[in-house]
């Protein structure tokens, strides 16, 4: 790999063990992927340290102790557990206490502790070709795909690119990859985050690694629509970037998206598709539910304000609990515009820091049986997350059952599974 | 025998051959403290990766694969190295070099069919080399 000489000064140790660990790292990893050199990053959403993995936080912690520093503004990936209220979830204190360790660490590395895997709602928002790091596949779906920065899928090195600014130029970080591979005819008209999460792992699951290009829509999608659409596509599929022709910079058109070539492959989704992948997650509806979920990503200020709408002067049924997860600053804004006030009142659990899924995996199955970690007795979770289904299926062993966000809350207040009505939806 | 793939990560081992007919995730298809296969891969159901040189046909998708990886490490259940037929997803990569396990991608299928089990085969991370011992 072509070093410049500040990148040749951070591998040799001149400029603390800190930037020659992650230096190193980068250029092993640069090396065997071919990339001819690195490119600056401006942006990194890099690995909080997870409780409930053993030596994990410490990996974060030790970093911080060789005198790492933050090159660029950095975000801070979701944790194990809400480092403020995790009693309501039901972790342990062990778990919270050594989870809470992160926020010193990277606060003494100079990084934001998000602990959210929705930074874009907290204001990291990357703009057209900023190369960026990402440790959360969302994260890169959504940058890539809505916001046109340069983002690979990435792992812990995601950190390693923040204390250097500086990544291997390989993937998506070139325009090589950045084009089309399979074309997506949509048909028929449907709406909402839920939808566009089971359109997404679909979608995920015909395209594969392969960029899949979206065309058909019956409405722009909004933020919120994109959102759940990439999480969905990278919880079923490898893809780090969707298009859709007209949002996604700078792909006007579908034949601007194929680089003017044919697609490769060529698949038509309907609605009957969608209601599919509902019916793939609803296989035990006898199950009565335990806990309604929402917020997987973690909600934005939208879908705070759309939830409120929906429980304003309503009650949670007595027979179930209502979380919802979103990332302590959308939390903090609720809460000064009084929806956190409504929420609660209604009965909600407001959550923060920690990821949808391992809020109940730290109930479930811990890594560390030293946390003193305990089982609950979980019956069915309800969400409006494809993503979220999956993962509390294949990890957490429980009964998913996904609805619509609408139905979702009509199951926490009547305390029976709601499932989704496709007669409600509509293109706006 | 001999073998040259393509040395992505760097080490040197000597170690029985675990053969995947299938691709491995390592998020959910390895306990990480038994080091056992639990998914559904009926080449390796079972198997402990523990110390094995494991060759497969390719990493299966997860950007999470990383953590696993590293876990094991930290439970001392990892594998002595990786060997895949294509390669592996960047965080496989990564997973891989915190935990000082040699990975080597594009080794040749003729190469695999030749190997059984339990072979003694010597790896270099570096060079890409292979061999039947």
């Amino acid at each position: 790999m072509r070093l410049t000489d500040v990148e040749k000064a951070m591998l040799s140790g001149d400029r603390g063990e800190a930037m020659r660990q992650a230096m190193d790292g980068l250029v092993k990893l640069g090396s065997a992927y071919g990339a001819e050199d690195m490119v600056e990053i401006g942006y990194a959403h890099v690995h909080a340290g997870m409780a409930l993995y053993l030596r994990d936080v410490e990996l974060v912690e030790d970093l911080a102790a060789l005198g790492a520093k933050m090159a660029v503004p950095t975000s801070v990936n979701v944790a194990n557990a809400d480092t403020e209220n995790w009693r309501a979830t039901g972790a342990p204190e062990s778990l919270a206490l050594l989870q809470s360790r992160v926020k010193t660490a990277h606060g003494k590395m100079g990084g934001t502790c998000t602990l959210t895997c929705t930074p874009y709602w907290a204001g990291h928002w990357p703009t057209w070709n900023t190369h960026m790091t990402s440790i959360e596949s969302t994260v890169t779906i959504f940058c890539n795909s809505v916001l046109g920065a340069r983002s690979n899928r990435d792992g812990y090195f995601s950190i390693y690119a923040a204390i250097t600014g500086r990544y291997p130029r390989f993937g998506f970080h070139l325009d090589d990859a950045r084009h089309g591979a399979h074309l997506i005819k949509i048909s028929g008209e449907f709406g909402g985050t839920s939808d566009f999460s089971a359109l997404g792992y679909h979608v995920g699951r015909l395209s594969g690694d392969g960029v899949p290009v979206l065309d058909g829509f019956a409405h722009r999608p909004n933020l919120d629509e994109l959102d759940a659409l990439g999480a969905g596509i990278s919880a079923s599929g490898g893809a780090s970037m969707f298009i859709v022709p007209g949002v996604t910079p700078p792909f006007d058109d579908v034949a601007k998206a194929f680089r003017n070539a044919p697609p490769l492959h060529t698949h038509s989704v309907s609605p009957s598709d969608i209601a599919g992948v509902y019916a793939q997650f609803n296989l035990r509806p006898d199950i009565a539910p335990s806990i309604v979920h929402l917020g997987c990503p973690h909600a934005s200020m939208e879908e705070m304000r759309h939830y409120a709408k929906l429980l304003a002067g309503k009650s949670v049924s007595p027979h179930l609990q209502l979380w919802i997860t979103t990332s302590r600053n959308v939390r903090n804004i609720a809460r000064d515009e009084g929806l956190l006030a409504v929420l609660e009142k209604a009965g909600a659990m407001v959550i923060s820091d920690t990821c949808p899924m391992s809020c109940h995996f730290a109930r479930t199955v811990s890594p560390d049986p030293s946390l003193g970690v305990k089982p609950p007795e979980l019956q069915s979770i309800v969400v409006d997350s494809a993503k979220q289904a999956k993962y509390l299926r294949d990890m957490v062993s429980c009964n998913p059952l996904l609805t619509g966000t609408e139905e979702a809350v009509e199951t926490a207040v009547s305390g029976a599974f709601v499932p989704r009505r496709s007669n409600l939806r509509s293109g706006t | 025998m001999k073998a040259r793939g393509r040395g992505l990560v760097p080490g040197r081992v000597q170690a029985p051959a675990l053969i995947s007919r299938e691709p491995i995730s390592f998020l959910g298809d390895v306990d990480i403290r038994s080091s056992r296969v639990v998914g559904e891969l009926p080449s390796v159901k079972g198997r402990e990766l523990r110390g094995a040189c494991v060759f497969m046909p390719l990493s299966r998708g997860s950007a999470g694969a990383w953590r696993f990886i590293y876990q094991m490490a930290m439970h001392d259940s990892q594998p002595a190295a990786l060997i895949y037929q294509s390669v592996p997803d960047p965080s496989v990569v990564q997973g891989a070099i915190m935990a000082n396990i040699p990975v080597i991608a594009e080794v040749a299928a003729a190469f695999v069919e030749s190997l059984r089990n339990g072979d003694i085969v010597s790896v270099d991370g570096e060079t890409g080399e292979i061999e039947k011992l």
